[in-house]
Formats: structure tokens, C-alpha cells, sequence
């Protein structure tokens, strides 16, 4: 049941647009068609599922307080836990590169609608922000980091897909000239984020 | 100061904003901008980050390995956000609990990705460090904008200070608390977009 | 030398591996004191404002000292399990609230005021985008609450972490967990409700899941203490 509950919750309450502002970057680059959006969605969503796992085994026998006990129990009072940011990075970087070879190596149709996205996915925020996210959380179990990491990707495509239907639809009206591209686009996210307010609370 | 010096770190302030010109950053810019203290001291934090990395990666430039450039920037950046991160720890530490993640995030954050590659990789270290300090600054002023605009619109305080009289509760103001909420901090870098293109007309698509 | 060959690369890395090890290394060891003193002297600072003793950074320590002079850790059937002042302050609330009951240490903090005896009890639970916590601390009648201090880590400023300020902490004092001899905790409602058979606190409007957390909070944090709080009742009976 938990691991429902954070399902739902990491698409649409701690939606990683609309409540914590992750991946705005490409977000905002990507988003002009739908088509394309759809692809770099599912790739932000790939690399999360694959990465979130990972971290958590790092995290949890490697370097949270404690976590090298299984080691010998002398290790049981260090905390490594300063070096995560870098850990993580390198992780994400390195899984990036061998999805990104794998990928190409041996479904060449996925990697030629992949491709172009995956190099800027290892400086997507919202990639390490799943797993600082996943850290903080602290969860009980990898399956239930794995379902964040899926959730959390399904959020983000779901925000990117339905800011780029808006945006494909918006050339047919007519926007204040200043407001136009950029502007509109941030306040457009801004109204969607309150409408996703609306979820807040949901509970199974 | 020669005057294109004075450009590098000026330009990047309004005309080359990172933020609202280039659309950099703005993924960990805005969580943070509920009240202006958080808001402050992340810009001061990326601007570091920011001149540093520049700096180092500047002075390195003729040594990077091609092919391993990409990963070398980022264990240069991560370790300078941990250094960052730790003293924020050990000498704020309130602060430090309320900006949490945010700290990591600045590793992802575009502004530092994009301005080694975009200048420090071709530049002298002097030059380098005045275009972060440039680059954080129009960050932090955007950040800053932003943070004034949502704390004292939904908290009626600035910097933890109550500004707005007690009067004005008493004659029926109320704050605004959807300011507060995080769909609210597009919304007003939306109107801050607006407001900068309407003056500067040379950035309007 | 070839600075697209292997071995340069390879060398390349690893000396700036080795190097940033070092520093960061470096960096943890010089700030970890610090780093530990300050999350002490944060619970310390909230432990002393759930007696009402409001700390700042500097005298913290100081008044913590003067005002908690015992401390220890009980089982779930009100047996003191450990005496240690230190062993009491190190417990770690978050991994004690996943435990099943029989297993958890519950610590409680002594402290005086007035002459008489005061019981601070560490609270742990969820809000809406992290975890929110607390203590609460009792009179000697171990049922009258006689302030509580609460913290989070993320709530939404200005709705759910609303919690931490004086508006919603002070109404907490003199309620009661007890009605009719049987342990209620205390209700946190939305203005308007009313609770029959418990005492109720006004929730934050607009932060109702945060202040739902509060309720589930004392509610199973306290609970746990509910042998702690009878055993009260069975000493008056003795005498």
C-alpha cells in the first residue's frame, strides 16, 4: 500500500515540475512539440528508474551513517554521507553513457528517437534531484525507490507532454508580443502547477 | 578596468541574464524563493560556485583530456557545492536545513555547465572569474526579485521581518498565501519576462 | 605529451580523483565537530523550548544543563531500560518509530520547574512533504500538557509550517490527554469541529494535511508512552 501511496503521490503531489521546479531546463528547451517531448520524457523516466536503484544501494551500504557496518563492525561510526552529491553525479553520468551505448548497440530504432536526448539528461536536475530526494525521503526498501523513480519520470513526462499540446495549440493566439516564447510558457506552467494542487492530499 | 572587462561582468546582469534571457538555471532558482533569506544566501552559494569553477577549470584549460571534459567540469563543480555545502552546514545552519536538497541541486544547475563550456574553456583566469561573478550575480538578482516579490506579497515580511503594520491587518489586508505556494514562482518569473522584454525589445521572439 | 592518449587521460583522472578526495576529505574532517555540535544544539534549543526556555545558539548548552538534569530511556511497558543521560539524547526518532512497539526505546527528559517535575517526550511522524516532529512536555500529573515545540522539514511557508509558530503551539498548553481514565491524545480540528470525548487544538487553515500529521503524531507517539503515563494513577492508589 505504501509503495502505491508513493507512487501516486511522486507523479502528481511531489510532481517534480510543478512542486520542486527539477528539469526546468530542458523542460523549457524541449517543449515545443509534442512528438519530441514524448521522447525526452521517456528518457528522463528510463534513466530515473535505472539510476534511482543504484543510488539507493550506494546510499544505504556505502555511504549513510553507518552503512559500511556490513563491512566490519569498526566502519559502523563512519558517515560518508559528504560525498553524495559527488557520488550520485558520477553514477548518473556514467549509467547515462552506458544506457546510451546499450542502447545504441543493440535497438537502434529506440536510440534514434532516444539518442539526441540522453547526453542532456546527465545535467537534467531532475535526475539528481530524484535521487537527493530519494535520500532525504529515506526509504524503507529498493522497490520503494525504484516506484519514486518511476513515478517521478511519469510526473515529468506528463508535465512536458501536456506544456508542449498547450504550446503546439498557443501559435493560434494572440499573445502579448514581451510575453511571447518564454513568458507565457512560465506562466502557463504556473497555472498548471495550481491546477496539480489539487491532487494535494491524495491518499490510498 | 578596461571596458571590455567591464562588459563581462556586466552584461550577463540584465542584457545576458541567465536566468530570464538564456533560460539557465532556473530549475533549483526557484524553490528556494519563498522568503528572501534562503533566496540570498543560494545566490551567494551558486555565484561562488559559480566564479570558482570558472577559475579552475580556466586554469586547467590547456591540460582537460578532450574526451573526458564533460566529467572533469562536473567532479570540479560537485566538489566545490560539497565545500560550499559544508560550511553552509557548519556556519548557517538553519539556513542550511530550509535550501536541504537545493545545495546538491546546484551541481545540475545549467549556468555552471553552460558558462565553462561557453567561456571559461576559451578564456584567461582574470576574465573567467569576473564572468561568474557577473553570471551569479544576474542569478542571484532574479532570485532576489522573485523572493521579494512572493514574501512580501504572501507573508508581508522581508528577510523574517514583518513590514507590512499591524493596521493594515486590522483594516482587513490579508496575505496573500498562494504567493507562497510553488506554482506562484513561475507565474512571477513569468511577469518579470515580461516586464525585461518589454523594456529591452531586442529579446522579444 | 599526447594529450588525447590513454595513459595521459587515465592519469589525468586519477590525480584529480586523488586530489578532490583530499580536499573533500579534508574539508568534512575540519567542519564535522561543528557540524555535530550544531544539530545538538538545534534539539537542545527545541527540547528547551517545549519547557517554554527560549535559547539561542550561544547559550544553549548552558541552559540545557541547567534545566534537564536527568533523562532516560523506557521500554513500552514504562521500565526504565537505560539511565544514561547521553544514550537518552542520542536516540534517533525516525528509526524508533518504524519499530514495533514492544521493541522501541522511548526516551524522556526530567526537568524542573517551580519545584515541580516536568516530562518532555520526543514526538516523530509525517507531514505533507516531509517528515514534521516535536516534543511535549507534561506536568507531574503526566495528562496536562504544559507546552510543546514542533519542527519540520519542508512544509509549505505560511500554510503547514505555520506549526512551529506560537499561535499554533500555544493553545496545546493545559490540554489533556486523559478523559474518563482512558488515554485520548489530543485532537487537531478545523475550526468549527468540535470533539466530544477529546481535547482539540484549532488545525492551520489551509494546512490541513500538516496538522492531520500533527494529530497522527501525538496520537501514536504518546501512545506509546501510555504505561509511563498510568503508572501515575497506580502510585496514587498505593498511597
Amino acid at each position: 500500500m505504501e509503495t502505491v501511496n508513493i507512487f501516486i503521490r511522486s507523479i502528481f503531489v511531489d510532481n517534480m515540475v510543478f512542486a520542486y521546479f527539477l528539469g526546468m531546463c530542458s523542460y523549457l528547451a524541449v517543449s515545443k512539440t509534442v512528438k519530441t517531448s514524448i521522447g525526452l520524457g521517456i528518457a528522463v523516466t528510463f534513466v530515473l528508474v535505472i539510476t534511482l536503484p543504484i543510488n539507493y544501494l550506494l546510499d544505504t551500504y556505502v555511504l549513510g551513517p553507518g552503512a559500511l557496518s556490513w563491512l566490519s563492525p569498526e566502519l559502523a561510526s563512519m558517515d560518508l554521507s559528504f560525498l553524495s552529491f559527488i557520488l550520485f553525479i558520477a553514477i548518473i553520468a556514467s549509467i547515462v553513457q552506458i544506457v546510451e551505448m546499450v542502447v545504441e548497440k543493440f535497438t537502434p530504432a529506440l536510440y534514434s528517437q532516444l539518442g539526441i536526448f540522453l547526453p542532456l539528461i546527465a545535467v537534467n536536475c531532475a535526475i539528481l534531484g530524484g535521487s537527493l530526494f530519494m535520500q532525504q525521503k529515506s526509504f524503507d526498501n529498493i522497490g520503494q525507490a525504484t516506484t519514486y523513480g518511476l513515478g517521478s519520470g511519469i510526473g515529468w513526462l506528463l508535465a512536458i507532454v501536456g506544456i508542449a499540446a498547450i504550446r503546439e495549440h498557443m501559435s493560434y493566439s494572440k499573445v502579448p508580443k514581451p510575453l511571447r516564447g518564454l513568458g507565457i510558457t512560465f506562466i502557463i506552467t504556473g497555472l498548471m502547477g495550481i491546477a496539480f494542487m489539487g491532487f494535494m492530499g491524495i491518499k490510498f | 578596468m578596461s571596458a571590455s572587462r567591464k562588459q563581462i561582468l556586466v552584461d550577463p546582469i540584465s542584457k545576458n541574464n541567465p536566468v530570464v534571457v538564456l533560460m539557465l538555471g532556473i530549475c533549483s532558482a526557484l524553490a528556494v524563493t519563498a522568503q528572501v533569506k534562503p533566496a540570498l544566501v543560494m545566490g551567494i552559494s551558486v555565484t561562488v560556485v559559480l566564479a570558482f569553477s570558472n577559475v579552475i577549470i580556466s586554469l586547467l584549460r590547456n591540460t582537460i583530456p578532450n574526451r573526458i571534459r564533460i566529467i572533469v567540469q562536473l567532479v570540479v563543480i560537485a566538489a566545490l557545492v560539497i565545500i560550499v555545502e559544508q560550511i553552509l552546514k557548519a556556519f548557517a545552519y538553519d539556513v542550511w536545513g530550509q535550501l536541504s536538497v537545493f545545495i546538491g541541486l546546484i551541481i545540475t544547475n545549467c549556468i555552471l555547465m553552460g558558462r565553462l563550456e561557453a567561456f571559461a574553456l576559451g578564456n584567461t583566469p582574470f576574465d573567467s572569474f569576473l564572468d561568474g561573478i557577473g553570471n551569479g550575480l544576474g542569478y542571484t538578482a532574479i532570485l532576489l526579485i522573485v523572493a521579494i516579490a512572493r514574501e512580501f506579497l504572501g507573508s508581508g515580511s522581508l528577510m523574517g521581518y514583518t513590514v507590512i503594520p499591524e493596521s493594515f491587518y486590522e483594516a482587513g489586508y490579508m496575505n496573500n498565501g498562494l504567493m507562497i505556494l510553488p506554482p506562484m514562482a513561475l507565474i512571477v518569473v513569468g511577469c518579470i519576462i515580461w516586464v525585461h522584454r518589454s523594456i529591452d525589445k531586442d529579446l522579444q521572439e | 605529451m599526447n594529450k588525447n592518449s590513454n595513459t595521459y587521460t587515465f592519469i589525468y583522472a586519477s590525480v584529480m580523483v586523488i586530489l578532490v578526495a583530499a580536499a573533500l576529505a579534508l574539508t568534512n574532517g575540519l567542519l564535522k565537530e561543528k557540524h555535530n555540535k550544531n544539530i545538538e544544539i538545534d534539539k537542545m534549543t527545541q527540547i528547551l523550548r517545549s519547557i517554554k526556555v527560549e535559547a539561542t545558539k550561544d547559550n544553549a548548552e548552558n541552559l540545557y544543563k541547567a534545566n534537564i538534569k536527568t533523562a532516560y530511556i523506557l521500554n513500552s511497558n514504562g521500565q526504565v531500560v537505560d539511565e544514561s543521560q547521553e544514550a537518552t539524547f542520542g536516540v534517533d526518532m525516525s528509526k524508533e518509530i518504524i519499530r514495533p512497539l514492544e521493541e522501541r526505546q522511548l526516551p524522556v527528559y526530567e526537568a524542573q520547574s517551580e519545584g515541580k517535575t516536568l516530562y518532555i517526550l520526543p514526538v516523530y511522524g509525517a507531514g505533507l512533504w516531509g517528515p514534521v516532529w516535536g516534543y511535549v512536555s507534561l506536568q507531574a500529573d503526566r495528562n496536562t500538557i504544559y507546552a510543546v515545540s514542533f519542527s519540520h522539514a519542508g512544509e509549505t511557508p505560511g500554510l503547514g509550517a505555520e506549526i512551529t509558530t506560537e499561535a499554533f503551539q500555544e493553545p496545546f498548553s493545559g490540554k489533556v490527554l486523559f478523559k474518563q481514565g482512558d488515554f485520548r491524545s489530543i485532537a487537531v480540528l478545523k475550526a468549527g469541529q468540535k470533539s466530544d470525548n477529546q481535547d482539540a487544538v484549532d488545525a492551520i487553515s489551509g494546512g490541513t494535511i500538516t496538522s492531520k500529521g500533527v494529530e497522527d503524531m501525538l496520537l501514536s507517539c504518546l501512545g506509546a508512552y501510555k504505561a509511563f503515563f498510568e503508572q501515575v494513577e497506580a502510585e496514587k492508589k498505593e498511597e
